[in-house]
């Protein structure tokens, strides 16, 4: 079973790929930054509180689903709406409150 | 101060239209009684790009599979909740855009349709108050109780929140106040309050007079406390 602490860190990768497309919207750029670095902080944050637990076995499909789903984002605008909603879908799927 | 019904442009003609379709009534009556979580499914797929279910019930296993049977998650719900917002997300973008406005608004309108009368409750409404210039927007949702009236603006999510949404909002509560009477301006944005405070972080607009609701707090419209997640 893969760790929660693994799996957050997909999700933070996919993060930072939207951030990367999102960037485009020049007058965005601070709210983008900000937004990667509240929830990475919150992801991490849940994650070191359940290091040694290990995922249940819905979980990751999960995570890797929502995964695909950002990288099916092309649109710099609809990006930064996902770089909202990833980490709330995230967070619902580790059982979570998620925000 | 009094309100006014807003004037019949191009722009409010055509939103009208989509206020009035069926999906959006149907979308927001699922919305009212969700959970959160049931609301953040709809959010992810009103925001996605993926419009065939199966994705989406792996995404979210506590709402759709076995996960979701121990606790409080109505799986029936979630289905309704997930073949709604496909149909939404599958209008194109900038039609869904519009259905996503319209969704919050009659989400809001439902939810305090349970404390407010209903003849007190209207949409698409100007505040006028002596002496000052009438605001071009119209507030999405007013409630006209004298004494206690209250504005609402509606957002999807957190980036629609602008300086000049906060203005409006301040100044109406302000003017109210000039005038000896009581106005609740509120924000209500279908996102997390995470990404409203950060949004929020760098506006130099007003906002102690401004109350903020967002998804995980949107049943405190109807007077009641916000479930715990499921």
């Amino acid at each position: 079973m893969t760790s929660l602490p693994v799996l957050a860190e997909r999700i933070v990768d996919a993060i930072g790929r939207l951030v990367a497309l999102a960037e485009a919207v020049d007058d965005e750029w601070t709210y983008i930054h900000d937004l990667e670095a509240v929830w990475v902080a919150r992801l991490r944050a849940v994650a070191a509180d359940r290091v040694s637990e290990a995922a249940d076995s819905t979980i990751e499909p999960a995570i890797d689903q929502l995964v695909v789903e950002s990288g099916l984002i092309t649109d710099p605008h609809r990006a930064i709406d996902w770089l909202s909603t990833l980490p709330q879908a995230t967070l619902v799927a580790f059982g979570e409150e998620a925000w | 101060m009094r309100f006014q019904d807003a004037a019949r442009d191009a722009r409010t003609v055509v939103y009208a239209g989509i206020q009035a379709d069926a999906l959006v009534a149907r979308m927001a009556a699922l919305l009212d009684d969700a959970t959160p979580s049931q609301r953040v499914l709809a959010r992810a797929i009103m925001n996605g790009e993926t419009v065939e279910p199966e994705p989406w019930r792996v995404a979210f296993p506590r709402l759709f599979g076995r996960a979701a049977g121990s606790g409080d998650v109505s799986v029936e719900r979630s289905e309704a909740i997930l073949a709604a917002s496909l149909e939404v997300a599958n209008r194109g973008d900038q039609v869904r855009s519009q259905f996503r406005g319209a969704i919050v608004e009659a989400v809001t309108e439902r939810l305090l349709a349970r404390r407010v009368p209903a003849e007190a409750l209207r949409h698409e409404r100007r505040i006028l108050f002596d002496g000052v210039t009438a605001e071009i927007h119209p507030y999405d949702v007013t409630v006209e109780v004298p004494g206690a009236a209250e504005a609402y603006d509606c957002k999807w999510g957190a980036r629609g929140i602008s300086s000049d949404v906060l203005h409006q909002l301040d100044d109406a509560r302000a003017h109210a106040a000039e005038e000896g009477e009581r106005l609740l301006p509120v924000l209500v944005v279908f996102d997390a309050r995470r990404s409203c405070e950060v949004r929020l972080a760098r506006q130099t607009a007003p906002r102690t007079g401004t109350r903020l609701v967002s998804i995980e707090t949107l049943d405190r419209l109807a007077g009641r406390r916000a479930v715990a997640p499921a």
